[in-house]
């Protein structure tokens, strides 16, 4: 995203820096940033998170909603799955150059990448179990509509992005669906399903412990730094996006920037440290994700807004 | 907020933090001054912030404003557009200022006379994405700041990092540019970009006039780097956690943080406790 424009002598430092191992807020070349994670305050979806990668209040700012619908199902498509759609708009308000359609661009590559790592990369690779969401085979099955919206940007869109939706999905509670086979008079048989009225009879996702979480890398000079702020990724000529499973499997990539290609040699030194982060980062998840609850838990009777999710100071 | 019935001579109306809409006083003799409108005689608050009342004008303060801009203001900005014999210039306000080939300094001494190719060749002089150091030398018709560097503590800023504050938490002072113990050199702009660099000695600058407009940064060690960063994260504490950034400010949240590594100075807790700090030393200080 060439976004922030700066001096060179300004990019100067930073790319010295960082072939030293140490940015311009004294953060290791792998070190990144507090995360503050809310969960559960759409209250009209199905779920629903916040994710905040940045210190002191300010950072990137993803807020992710899932809608579940019910589809009929049209010959041609899967027999027996339901099917998630994901859709990643970057909010004008977040930077100068989204105004009017200027995110036009980045909002594909963003939607492309959220659509890899959470239905195409995780299908057989142990992440959602979509054939759960089918009802009835051949005749209706759960559609899940995964929307983020950015809110503020200040460098790694995509983590924050992924970990939002990966929020979202696991406080995703779907109504509960009673299938009834049903004989008419002419003797066969007839599946029929009927959808549970009940905000406390709710059934959660099936696999989603099993979803990925990313790690961006973005190269800089002959050097890589993960968690690029804004001013680094100013500077930075490649990145790629790897979403790695619980199982530490790799499931998806992504390469951005235009600038240059990765060296091979370089890029399988990032696979193989991307597994290390991650695992680092799902454990990290854990905890925050525990600490989301007990926070809704704590606020069923307040205001469900954004408002309080800010950082007290 | 209570609906202020008393009347005006027991109780004090200034310092109180109010929100949009609500009532400051309802007493005919006073004025309305900025932040405020009247209906029905009533004054109400139209901003979020603190009342202030000077004799009879009562006026709101905001807690958040852009910068506006005053002449002689000691600024930070960064070039955005380079147009005909001038510079537009992201100050962080309403509008972009304007720096004008006229009010910069030529390399080869400051009474070298504009010639036609230094029209031409502008971006030799200060081109897109450069940060300048500048102060503010009068308005245009529309209101946009025009900006000059005649001087030789002004111009091209490097060896260092920007750093981006609420504007109202720098308070207008003699001086700007302050050299810390440390061994780090701060530019308080007033407009809130903050830069912080290595420290250059002055005699350095002024020997080389030719080189003011360079974009080579001198050498920085690993410790000078250290420095740096620490000091560009003190300043962001002090900045999220709302304490007023002056160079005294800086030095003490920088001997409170020496303590500390310098990436943890932003993580939540031990920004408050040094911010507490802070706050408490400038206290018995004052």
């Amino acid at each position: 995203m060439a976004s922030l424009v700066l001096s060179p002598a300004e990019q100067d430092f930073i790319i010295r820096g960082i072939e030293k191992g140490f940015r311009g807020d004294g953060r290791g070349n792998l070190d990144r940033r507090e995360v503050t994670l809310r969960t559960g305050m759409i209250s009209q979806a199905s779920g629903s998170a916040r994710c905040r990668i940045g210190n002191l209040g300010v950072g990137t700012d993803v807020l992710v909603g899932v809608k579940a619908e019910v589809n009929a199902w049209t010959p041609g498509e899967p027999e027996a799955l339901g099917s998630v759609v994901c859709n990643v708009e970057c909010s004008p308000s977040a930077a100068q150059e989204f105004e009017g359609r200027g995110a036009e661009e980045i909002n594909v590559e963003l939607t492309q990448l959220l659509d890899r790592v959470i239905s195409r990369g995780s299908q057989g690779a142990g992440g959602l179990d979509l054939s759960a969401l089918c009802i009835i085979p051949k005749q209706a099955y759960w559609v899940l509509h995964v929307d983020a919206l950015v809110l503020d940007v200040r460098g790694s869109i995509a983590d924050a992005l992924v970990m939002a939706a990966r929020a979202a999905l696991m406080d995703t509670r779907l109504p509960r669906v009673v299938v009834e086979t049903i004989t008419d008079d002419s003797g066969t048989a007839q599946a029929e399903f009927d959808v549970v009225d009940d905000a406390e009879d709710l059934v959660a996702l099936k696999g989603v412990s099993g979803l990925p979480v990313a790690v961006t890398f973005n190269q800089v000079g002959k050097r890589y730094v993960v968690d690029a702020s804004e001013q680094e990724e100013a500077v930075t000529q490649a990145k790629l996006t790897v979403a790695v499973s619980p199982a530490l499997e790799i499931c998806a990539i992504q390469k951005g920037g235009i600038f240059r290609g990765f060296q091979p040699s370089l890029m399988s030194e990032i696979l193989q440290t991307a597994q290390r982060i991650a695992k680092e980062e799902l454990t990290r998840f854990v905890a925050l994700y525990e600490e989301a609850a007990k926070h809704k838990e704590q606020q069923s009777d307040g205001p469900s807004t954004g408002s309080t999710f800010l950082v007290a100071f | 907020m209570d609906v202020d019935t008393e009347p005006p001579a027991t109780r004090d109306i200034a310092s109180r933090i109010v929100t949009p809409g609500t009532l400051i006083t309802s007493d005919p003799a006073y004025m309305r001054g900025h932040g405020t409108f009247v209906e029905n005689t009533a004054i109400y608050s139209s901003v979020a912030g603190a009342v202030e009342r000077i004799n009879k004008l009562v006026s709101v303060r905001p807690l958040k404003q852009r910068y506006g801009g005053e002449i002689g203001d000691i600024i930070v900005g960064r070039i955005t557009e380079v147009a005909a014999k001038r510079w537009r210039v992201d100050v962080n306000s309403r509008q972009d200022g304007v720096l004008l080939l006229s009010s910069i300094n030529l390399p080869g001494g400051i009474q070298r006379r504009k010639s036609e190719s230094d029209e031409l060749q502008m971006r030799s002089f200060f081109a897109e994405g450069d940060l300048v150091f500048a102060e503010v030398q009068s308005y245009f018709a529309d209101g946009a700041l025009s900006l000059h560097t005649r001087s030789i503590q002004y111009g091209k800023l490097r060896n260092g990092t920007l750093v981006t504050v609420f504007p109202q938490l720098i308070p207008r002072s003699r001086n700007h540019f302050h050299s810390l113990p440390c061994g780090v050199d701060v530019v308080l702009g007033v407009n809130g970009y903050i830069w912080v660099s290595k420290h250059v000695p002055a005699s350095t600058i002024e020997e080389n006039s030719e080189m003011i407009y360079s974009d080579k940064n001198e050498f920085i060690s690993d410790d000078e780097r250290e420095t740096i960063a620490r000091i560009a994260n003190c300043i962001q504490l002090l900045n999220r956690l709302y304490v007023k950034i002056t160079d005294t400010s800086i030095i003490f949240a920088y001997e409170a943080s020496l303590g500390h590594a310098v990436k943890d100075l932003l993580t939540q807790d031990i920004a408050t406790d040094l911010a507490h700090a802070v706050k408490s030393r400038l206290d018995q200080q004052a």
